[in-house]
C-alpha cells in the first residue's frame, strides 16, 4: 500500500508518479514500446481499457487520499472526456487540488 | 486493489459511501466487469447509498474458476460475499447476465433483498443470446468488435484485443460457462420467475434486442414496471446518467 503523499508534488514529479502506476497496471513490456507524454490519452495512446483504469484510479487514491476526489472528478465526464482524457489533464486536477 | 475471500476464491470489490445506512449492490455482465458502474453510475448511487461493486469469476481482476457458471451457482457467490461484507438485507441491480443473476438472487434468497433492478436481462432461451456463446472465435471477437461496440465509441487497440480474446478463449473452452448457461435456458419459463412479489424496475433500450424480455418479464413479474430508454443492449454505457437516476429513483422511492 502506498503512503498517504503530505507534501506538495511538481507538476513533473506528479508526471512521473502517474508513469509509475500506469506501469504497474499494464506492465513494464508495454510501456517499453510507448512514449508516454502529458498529451497521452488512456484509451487511444495507452490503450488502457476501463478496469484498468479502475486500478490506475485507485492508485491515486491510495496515494493522495482524502486531498483529492478522482473518482468524483471521473465521474463529472461523459463518455467523449473519459475517452479523451490524457495524462496532462490528470497532473492539472492533482495540481488543482494541491494548491 | 480491494479484494476479499468468497467460496475460496479471491474477488475484486470496490466500494463507495461505506457510512450510508441502506446498500446497493450491482453486478455486471458476462465478458465485462465492475466498470460498467464504477466510473458513473456508481458515484451517483452513493450520494445516498452504501454502493458494491464486484467483478464475477474469472471476470475482471477477480480469480479465474473452471465451475459454477449456472445461476444459483452465481448466485451462492453473491450470497457469500454479502455475507463477507456482513450484509443482511440490500438492494440489488443486475446488468445483462448479472441481471439474471440478480433474478436468480431474489428467487432463492427473497428475505436479503429490498429492491430489484434489472437492466437488459436476455432471456437464456433466445438464439441470439446463445449464439454468441456458440459460436466464438477470434473472427467473431474481431467481427463483434468492429461491428457493434462502435455504439459505445470506445475502439479496441492491439492489446485489448489480445487481452479480450484472451479472457473469451478461457471462458469459452476451459470452464463450464457454455454447458452451464445452456441448462439455464427455460429460466424465464420457470414458476420461480412468477414468484418475485419484490418491486422490480426493467430497464431497456428502444433499439436493444433483449427489449421483449424486458416485456416478457414485465408479464411475468407482478411488481414489475419496464421503463425503455433510448439505446441498445448498452444503455449503461451509452446513458449511465439516465440509468443512474433512474436507479436513484426507483430506490429512493416508498
Amino acid at each position: 500500500m502506498d503512503t498517504i503523499a503530505t507534501t506538495k508534488l511538481s507538476g513533473e514529479e506528479i508526471f512521473d508518479l502517474m508513469k509509475k502506476f500506469i506501469t504497474e497496471v499494464i506492465g513494464e513490456e508495454f510501456v517499453e514500446e510507448m512514449d508516454i507524454t502529458p498529451e497521452s490519452s488512456f484509451t487511444k495512446d495507452l490503450e488502457m481499457d476501463s478496469i484498468e483504469i479502475v486500478s490506475f484510479s485507485e492508485k491515486i487514491k491510495a496515494h493522495f487520499g482524502e486531498q483529492i476526489d478522482f473518482t468524483g472528478w471521473l465521474s463529472s465526464m461523459d463518455l467523449d472526456q473519459l475517452i479523451n482524457l490524457n495524462l496532462g489533464m490528470i497532473i492539472s486536477y492533482i495540481e488543482e487540488c494541491q494548491s | 486493489m480491494p479484494i476479499v475471500t468468497v467460496n475460496g476464491k479471491s474477488v475484486h470489490i470496490q466500494e463507495l459511501n461505506k457510512g450510508a445506512a441502506e446498500t446497493i449492490v450491482l453486478v455486471h455482465g458476462m465478458f465485462s466487469n465492475l466498470s460498467v458502474y464504477y466510473f458513473n453510475i456508481a458515484p451517483l448511487l452513493a450520494t445516498k447509498y452504501h454502493v458494491v461493486l464486484y467483478d464475477l469469476k474469472s471476470h475482471g481482476m477477480s480469480e479465474k474458476t473452471l465451475l459454477g457458471y449456472d445461476l444459483e451457482s452465481m448466485t451462492n457467490d453473491l450470497l457469500a460475499l454479502m455475507e463477507e461484507l456482513n450484509l443482511q438485507k440490500v438492494h440489488l441491480g443486475g446488468y445483462s447476465f448479472g441481471g439474471l443473476i440478480a433474478l436468480k438472487m431474489v428467487i432463492l434468497f427473497p428475505e436479503r433483498i429490498n429492491k430489484l433492478a434489472v437492466i437488459e436481462a436476455p432471456d437464456p432461451n433466445d438464439d441470439k443470446t446463445r449464439g454468441i456463446i456458440d459460436e466464438y472465435s477470434r473472427e467473431f471477437l474481431e467481427h463483434y468488435v468492429e461491428n457493434f461496440t462502435d455504439t459505445t465509441k470506445v475502439k479496441m487497440g492491439k492489446r485489448q484485443m489480445e487481452r479480450n480474446h484472451r479472457m473469451y478463449e478461457y471462458l469459452f473452452y476451459q470452464t463450464s460457462i457454455k454447458t452451464d448457461m445452456e441448462l439455464e435456458k427455460d429460466f424465464f419459463g420457470s414458476p420461480a420467475i412468477e414468484t418475485i412479489q419484490k418491486s422490480t424496475l426493467l430497464l431497456y433500450g428502444t433499439d436493444s434486442n433483449c427489449l421483449n424480455a424486458g416485456k416478457h418479464l414485465d408479464g411475468l413479474i407482478e411488481n414489475a414496471e419496464l421503463i425503455a430508454v433510448p439505446g441498445d443492449h448498452n444503455i449503461p454505457i451509452q446513458q449511465p446518467l439516465v440509468i443512474a437516476e433512474a436507479l436513484l429513483n426507483f430506490f429512493q422511492e416508498k
